[in-house]
């Protein structure tokens, strides 16, 4: 079964063609560029590289997020729209769950951690350690300041073996706290990888062997929700009294 | 099966649709909507999925907000104006797209959504400009317009005077230097505590106001400019609000509204009035979300039918952002063979020039 998949979730655009759970092409660029202007085309170049047609897909995966608000949604409105025309099955996986694939096979807990701005990442817990077809979630997804998350770690005194687009970044502040127990992977691993979301997607299908109706999953909600949230909670407080 | 591309015998080889079919999509601030237009004339279907009342709670349109809800709808509007329509993305000529002005996470959702489609239906792509989607909203019930036109453009983001010479030939003669006339109505609505959006809700209470009530100033620039500016009247209103509040005085609401629409109004007419006076041309063309006002249509129909000149305005559906306007103005770009590349990106600060 042929099918595509489509990651915009972080600065990179990934794009892979693969044949039951075979990757076939991979796209991955990681510029100055958007997603916007890079997705389409990226897309064309790898079908006629592969000498595949849009006509032949029989299916198309996209990464739903978490990670950033606009390129999840470009993700999906690109994938959607193809699905549309195509009359083809869409299915979507978390960017998380994705990158765990970037640790199968190693022994310690893998940890993507996706930079949420703020000082705060997006960021879950897998194991591989058990050789399943699918990695077992630990801790699932959660938006958490980076130091929380990386005390909550030591607690449970086990190697981790990071994964994601805010390895580079906090490398040392990692390694500061965690010392030896923390394995970060280097960036041609960590960053998400047309590779992982053909795997993720393949694992997805066979469980489903259905389309789905996707939406994107954010974890946070927007500042203006939160805001007014708050308002409404003090608001309501005040009248208690 | 063939449909309504490949009609007629001469057709059946393909190589050339009998009719032309546009799907058109909009997205910039906080509408989703997507139409179908054949021929540049028969509006086959036309769907709107408004976020007025999502934004209500928050006196304005929030971004992040809008492009969450684009995200989730767009799908199900374009999927919903092909079905009224009774065709499928094969039975498309071409697919147009706001891509520009507006809110950049809205546009990219249209634009990437429009490039999927298109490329999957292997039709062109047409990136629309969003403002001249609004003043080509008139050519949707009004295909006689003759060029040459002016075409005064007033919304919540802008206000344009343009010459258009023929389709896709124009010059903008004037603009605004600080806030478009919507967003001046929308902030001294806010203040007046009468919501969003403020344009319709001013119109409302200014009915039962006196327009001569208070002398807000009528900023009218240089002894010849055509450009406008709606700051300093939008502050006047504002300083006689807390002015009275400080007095402790309580204002009458409605000639507050009445009074500052009618000095919004009276600069714009003057302005178009001056345009039409130096150009020599004889039709004026409203467009935008404020083309909508009573007063506005009134006074420019009464001041242009005394100088035998013409006044076109689109119906209300038409002069609120919506996909029709974006499905003719794409109509007038494929005749003319504009396309665009599959690196269409959206353009937050497109303008006119
Ligand atoms: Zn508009």
């Amino acid at each position: 079964m042929k099918y595509l998949t489509i990651d915009t979730t972080t600065k990179v655009t990934a794009v892979s063609l693969a044949d039951d759970g075979c990757l076939i092409a991979e796209g991955f660029l990681h510029t100055a560029k958007t997603h916007s202007e890079r997705l389409i085309p990226m897309l064309d170049q790898l079908l006629k590289a592969a000498s595949w047609t849009l006509q032949e897909l029989e299916m198309i995966g996209v990464v739903r997020g978490p990670g950033s608000f606009t390129g999840i949604r470009i993700g999906i409105a690109t994938a959607q729209g193809l699905a549309l025309v195509l009359k083809i099955p869409l299915l979507a996986v978390l960017s998380l769950d994705t990158l765990a694939w970037a640790g199968l096979g190693r022994v310690e807990d893998i940890v993507p951690i996706l930079d949420a701005r703020k000082n705060e990442w997006y960021t879950a817990r897998y194991s591989w350690a058990k050789g399943q077809a699918k990695a077992e979630c630990l801790t699932p997804p959660q938006a958490i300041p980076t130091d929380v998350w990386l005390e909550q770690l030591k607690e449970l005194d086990r190697p981790i073996c990071f994964v994601g687009d805010a390895t580079a970044k906090y490398k040392v502040r990692i390694q500061e706290v965690l010392g030896n127990r923390a394995v970060i992977m280097p960036e041609y691993v960590s960053l998400p990888r047309g590779a992982y979301a053909a795997r993720a997607i393949w694992q997805r299908w066979q469980e489903t062997g259905v389309g789905e109706l996707v939406e994107p999953f954010y974890i946070r909600f927007s500042e203006a929700e939160v805001n007014w949230a708050k308002k409404e909670e003090a608001r309501r407080r005040t009248e208690h009294e | 099966m063939g449909g309504i591309g490949t009609e007629g015998e001469g057709d059946v080889m393909g190589s050339r649709k009998s009719k032309i079919v546009i799907l058109g999509i909009e997205t910039s601030c906080d509408e989703t909507s997507a139409a179908v237009l054949v021929n540049g004339t028969d509006l086959m279907s036309h769907v709107i999925s408004s976020q007025i009342v999502t934004h209500q709670r928050y006196g304005g349109v929030v971004p992040e907000i809008a492009s969450r809800e684009h995200s989730l709808h767009i799908q199900p509007v374009v999927q919903q104006a092909l079905d009224d329509a009774k065709l499928g993305f094969s039975d498309l000529s071409a697919i147009a797209v706001t891509y520009g002005p507006g809110l950049v996470g809205s546009l990219l959702v249209g634009v990437s959504g429009a490039k999927a489609m298109a490329y999957a239906a292997g039709t062109p792509l047409i990136g629309v400009n969003h403002l001249e989607g609004h003043i080509y909203a008139n050519f949707l019930h009004q295909q006689d317009l003759e060029f040459p036109f002016l075409a005064l453009l007033v919304s919540g983001g802008h206000t344009h005077l343009i010459l258009f010479k023929a389709h896709g030939k124009y010059e903008v003669l004037g603009r605004t230097r600080d806030d478009a006339a919507g967003e001046a109505l929308d902030k001294v609505a806010r203040t007046l505590g009468l919501g969003y959006p403020g344009g319709p809700q001013i119109q409302k209470v200014a009915k039962d106001g006196d327009a001569q009530a208070y002398k807000f100033p009528r900023a009218m620039l240089e002894r010849d400019s055509l450009d406008f500016s709606f700051s300093g009247m939008k502050s006047s209103v504002l300083n006689t609000l807390n002015s009275a509040r400080m007095r402790g005085e309580t204002l009458h609401v409605p000639d507050v509204a009445a009074s500052f629409q009618q000095a919004v109004v009276d600069v714009l007419v003057k302005k178009a009035l001056r345009a039409l006076d130096r150009t020599g041309v004889k039709t004026l063309l409203l467009a935008g979300g404020v083309a909508a006002n009573t007063l506005l249509r009134e006074t420019l129909d009464a001041e242009l039918s005394a100088r035998n000149m013409r006044l076109v305005y689109p119906p209300p559906i038409f002069c609120t952002d919506n996909g029709a306007m974006i499905a003719i103005t794409g109509y007038y770009h494929y005749l003319a063979g504009d396309f665009s590349p599959w690196t269409l990106n959206a353009d937050p600060g497109l303008n006119l020039t």
